[in-house]
């Protein structure tokens, strides 16, 4: 699915940075796997908010690639607030994956 | 369109502090199991119902396959009920219960005392399943989701408390005489609703939902699972109506088949999820873990024969055969395979969870030695082929080399484990 963003020059930003956060079992960043749905920025009130989801509900690893995503958004937009809101309504599916991702698990 | 999710839906997974205990003990009954199976290869000629038998299975059966699907379990049901665990304090208490139990029925078996300490054994090991069932009850209660997985779990669970329940009988009835026949008589059933209703049930109902997870793939059909879930009850209820009404023992072919024909489905449906994958690398831990679903197959094989000849007289060679093939075989084959595709990762989760952003951290696989993985699988199947082969041909050299083969097996899996729990985290 195609991100939605109310920024698209401050997104790119966003995404080069999210390139370097990572689902740690699949190896694959959260952009190419298609985690992310939606970033748009708030900038009359300095906010950043983030919709994304992940692989599976109740992934055991959900916690932490979403604190990676806050804590990454945090240090590229430093006086930002960040929120992220993990929503499983689209479910991820393999379709979300990049052709670059789609390279990658090809090996 | 995209619908938020308000809050709540990424719910905290269970405390490592429950989990890890678990995977711990396990690989010490591991080691425990295959130490005595070195020295005791000479009993593996003779008849199967020995008191060093008895012991070694249920070391393989408790304290290795049971405690590590207990832990593992703790953490995989909210993945697969996609809810949270009940209780922490339930957890701890099917763990301290079953801890202290399975030891005194191991050692009462050894030296075959069937007194109270294997009595207090075989009652603390009811209460850890008791604590385990209740809790996978009430959380699967509590989720909203409909899932095929969490059905077998349950299910599962069920089988082992009654096979636990029938333990305790069987282990009163040595002494007591409670029971109208001897508690070797009993022993087929007491092991197969083990078998086919904890292990097999259990295990089917977990890896259909983390194979096609790791292998990430589009193959999905509950339909399937839900034949494989009704062939396999089917199977064992018919099994249980034919022992306890005395049938021919042709009859049990026909749980068998029934059993057989889910295992070529669940085989089918491996297969599925492994041609429509999307990560077209698999690890070694996913292989392992495949294997073990063809290996399933072996003991059906056996078993097949076992009956056939059953008509004429019991071979107990064939009938060690099929007991070691299961406990040895694609249970351990199984979770030797996923042992290394979970507890890496509820370890990360633990050191580095607090570590998000602030670097790159290193991959749940960089906690195991990859290289000690593959020695580990190469002598595995060395040492359970071996050892098939040293029962079915009675010979003492090819016993003994394959249970040194299994030690080594269990020394390496061991020595992994302790990389995995004593990781310490990487300056980033």
């Amino acid at each position: 699915m195609n991100l939605i963003t109310n920024d698209p020059e401050k997104v790119a930003t966003a995404l080069a940075a999210l390139k370097n956060v990572y689902d740690p079992e699949i190896g694959l960043n959260v952009v190419d796997l298609g985690l992310i749905y939606e970033i748009d920025f708030f900038d009359n009130r300095n906010e950043l908010f983030v919709s994304m989801t992940l692989t599976t509900q109740f992934c055991p690893m959900g916690e932490s690639i979403r604190d990676n995503v806050i804590q990454t958004l945090k240090q590229t937009f430093p006086g930002y607030s960040v929120e992220v809101d993990v929503t499983f309504y689209p479910p991820w599916s393999q379709e979300n994956i990049s052709e670059e991702g789609l390279k990658f698990l090809n090996g | 369109m995209i619908v938020p999710s308000g809050s709540g839906n990424l719910i905290r997974n269970t405390t490592y502090k429950v989990v890890l205990p678990f995977y711990l003990y396990a690989g010490i009954a591991y080691l425990a199991a295959t130490v005595v199976l070195l020295f005791s290869t000479p009993v593996f000629t003779g008849h199967y119902f020995h008191p060093q038998i008895a012991a070694i299975t249920h070391i393989m059966a408790l304290g290795w396959g049971t405690m590590i699907i207990l832990g593992a379990g703790h953490q995989l049901v909210p993945v697969l009920i996609e809810g949270k665990l009940f209780s922490n304090t339930l957890a701890y208490l099917s763990f301290v219960t079953a801890g202290a139990g399975i030891p005194l029925l191991v050692y009462s078996f050894y030296i075959f005392n069937m007194g109270w300490l294997a009595q207090t054994g075989a009652i603390l090991i009811n209460a850890a399943v008791l604590s385990f069932l209740v809790n996978i009850w009430v959380s699967t209660a509590r989720s909203k989701a409909d899932s095929v997985h969490a059905v077998f779990v349950f299910t599962a669970t069920l089988w082992l408390f009654i096979t636990t329940l029938i333990g305790v009988f069987l282990v009163y009835n040595f002494t007591r005489n409670i029971l109208p026949e001897n508690s070797l008589y009993y022993l087929s059933l007491h092991a197969h609703i083990g078998i086919v209703g904890w292990f097999l049930l259990l295990v089917i109902g977990v890896a259909s939902r983390l194979i096609p997870m790791f292998l990430i793939s589009k193959y999905s059909h509950p339909k399937t699972l839900w034949i494989i879930y009704y062939l396999i009850n089917a199977g064992l209820l018919a099994f249980i109506i034919i022992f306890f009404y005395g049938f021919s023992p042709a009859l049990y072919l026909m749980p068998v088949a029934a059993i057989a024909a889910a295992l070529v489905l669940f085989a089918r449906y491996c297969y599925r999820a492994y041609k429509q994958r999307i990560r077209k690398q698999t690890d070694e831990q996913v292989k392992i873990s495949l294997l073990a679903v063809l290996m399933m197959l072996l003991p059906i094989l056996f078993l097949v024969v076992v009956i056939t000849l059953l008509l004429v007289a019991t071979n107990t060679r064939l009938v060690l055969a099929y007991g070691f093939s299961v406990f040895f075989g694609w249970l351990t084959a199984i979770v030797l395979g996923m042992t290394f595709k979970t507890l890496p990762f509820i370890v990360w989760n633990k050191v580095y969870h607090d570590k998000a952003g602030l670097g790159k951290t290193p991959n749940p696989k960089d906690l195991f030695s990859s290289r000690l993985f593959t020695v580990m699988g190469i002598t595995y199947l060395a040492g359970f082929g071996l050892f098939i082969a040293g029962i079915l041909l009675a010979n003492a050299l090819l016993l003994r080399t394959a249970a040194l083969l299994l030690l080594l097996t269990a020394i390496f899996y061991n020595k992994n484990v302790i990389k995995v729990l004593t990781h310490k985290p990487q300056p980033l």
